[in-house]
């Protein structure tokens, strides 16, 4: 059974603290409940995002996921130059 | 900030077009800022790299896109473009506005950016190039409620939609492209402002297969208008042509003498599907040939129009050359109603079908097209529940086995061993 919204937040959270890479895909966030949706998942996330638990980090190309402090400002990312189209 | 020497970039202004160097002079003396821009790409035009990052976590409250967060990686030797973000602003359906919207724009971005735009990006948007991560609130604020315009689409977002001039301007739009667009904007606002995909996602609208904004190449989801039936034939005017009255393709083609028109070798022996021919001094058109390329009625358009039961085609999965080469959309559903009556359902329920596979499916950084390519024109035909159709072969097999599905087969895979083994030693 798909978790519930607040056990879903508590989920991603966890990832993102917990995982070695700072910034994530949405898609690395399916992962915390495989019994979810996509799109419910995206938009738990994008509300983790409204409340200040998680923050966009955006190479213009692609958008990631990050705890807020977990990264810091003007970080670029090796992928980030490799992706220079719009 | 002090003026630069430009020496690689006074070249640029020798020319006979009006220079970007020439602009960029000019609006340092109100821009300061502006020498930084120029004396970073003269370096960059001797060093032949880049000094541009970008990439970060600027943006506006609530909005995971719009903004793309750009620095120098020189930032004590231009610290004008230390930071230097780029805003995209959606544009209106069609690119219309009036010269007081554009001031009102120019205004706000002289007041809160270097003052440099770029309109429009491929996108459609018009891009404001260049501030600081202070401005940006105050900025978007403006923005949306004093200009009553939006941020644009960026990162793995739904990209702001563009169509082209359609039936404000175009009398061979078969569909109303604006409605399309604006209506798809405003029903897509969540998927436009914040991530969603595992990559970008584009819708592009074009009223009729001249395809002014390129939708074929360019779009993951490229609606494409035409028509079922056939086109309308004057043949009074297709006379007219003839007789040389009415001057060919509007008269696009009338700086040269190219000598009287020739309807045998300008349109019938030029149609792809050899699908005209006269009859007498009567046009005939075989519609069930006709691959609706408009070569006829681009030449003859007081003679020729497109047909009345009018629609659009949807092509899915062009991108430019990034992980793969560039590939153009492939044709995947042949006619679709686009009817703002009901709100654009039938394309709703087309889009989210591909959404949700893709979002599932797709490989991070991995665009819809390619994602197609991954798994097999056939696979993505059963996700979108259709039939295929000749057009979506692309050439003679070379594979000689055929893979049959489970319930393609009477009584499917399963199988009773015992009763095999009754046939069959082992
Ligand atoms: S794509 Fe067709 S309908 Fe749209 S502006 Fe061009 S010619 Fe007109
Ligand atoms: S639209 Fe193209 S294919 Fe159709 S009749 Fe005209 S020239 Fe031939």
């Amino acid at each position: 059974m798909a978790l519930s919204t607040e056990d879903l937040k508590l989920a991603i959270i966890e990832k993102a603290t917990k995982s070695p890479k700072p910034q994530l895909y949405i898609k690395d966030f399916y992962k915390c409940d495989p019994d979810s949706k996509p799109r419910v998942i995206k938009n738990v996330a994008n509300e983790l995002v409204r409340e200040g638990e998680l923050m966009f980090w955006s190479s213009g190309s692609t958008t990631m996921y990050a705890r807020p402090d977990r990264i810091k400002n003007e970080e670029t990312r090796e992928d980030a130059e490799e992706h220079k189209d719009d | 900030m002090a003026k630069r020497d430009t020496p690689l970039l006074d070249e640029l202004e020798k020319g006979p077009w009006p220079s970007f160097v020439t602009d960029l002079k000019r609006q340092a003396e109100k821009k300061p800022e502006c020498w930084d821009i120029l004396g970073q790409l003269e370096l960059s035009y001797h060093d032949r790299i880049t000094h541009w990052k970008h990439g970060g976590i600027v943006g506006v409250f609530g909005y995971g896109g719009g903004i793309v967060g750009r620095y120098s990686d020189l930032p004590k030797e231009f610290p004008g473009v230390a930071h230097f973000h780029t805003i995209r602003v959606n544009q209106p359906s069609s690119k219309f506005y009036n010269t007081a919207k554009l001031r009102a724009l120019c205004d706000l971005w002289e007041k809160h950016g270097s003052g440099m735009t770029n309109f429009h990006g491929s996108t459609g948007d018009l891009i404001l190039l260049g501030t600081t991560t202070d401005h940006l609130e105050p900025l978007f604020y403006e923005l949306t409620h004093e200009l009553h315009q939006d941020l644009g689409g960026s990162g793995s977002n739904l990209r702001s939609p563009a169509c082209c001039i359609g039936k404000a301007r175009c009398e061979w739009s078969c569909f109303d492209t604006q409605a399309a667009c604006h209506g798809l904007t405003m029903h897509y606002q969540d998927e436009l402002h914040r991530p969603a995909f595992p990559y970008k996602f584009k819708f592009k609208f074009s009223g009729c297969p001249n395809d002014c904004v390129a939708a074929l190449a360019r779009s993951d989801f490229a609606v494409i208008g035409t028509w079922k039936d056939d086109i309308r034939i004057d043949q009074a005017a297709v006379q007219s042509y003839i007789k040389g009255e009415f001057p060919s393709n509007g008269g696009a083609h009338s700086g040269r003498d190219w000598g009287p028109f020739d309807i045998q070798k300008e349109v019938i022996g030029l149609c792809p599907t050899e699908c005209m021919w006269m009859e007498g001094d009567e046009l005939k058109i075989d519609t069930s040939e006709c691959t609706r390329c408009m070569h006829c009625i681009n030449v003859m358009p007081r003679a020729l129009r497109p047909g009345v039961e009018t629609g659009a085609t949807v092509n899915v999965g062009a991108k430019a050359p990034i992980l793969e080469g560039a590939q153009f959309a492939t044709l995947t559903i042949p006619f679709i109603k686009v009817d703002p009556e009901s709100e654009f359902e039938e394309l709703i329920e087309q889009i989210e079908k591909i959404w949700d596979w893709w979002m599932e499916i797709g490989k991070n950084r991995e665009r819809v097209g390619e994602t197609i390519q991954r798994v097999g024109l056939p696979t993505f035909m059963k996700i979108m529940e259709l039939e295929p159709i000749p057009q979506m072969v692309r050439e003679p097999r070379s594979n000689p086995y055929i893979f049959w599905q489970e319930d393609e087969v009477p009584g499917g895979f399963e199988r009773d061993v015992r009763e095999f083994r009754k046939k069959h030693a082992q």
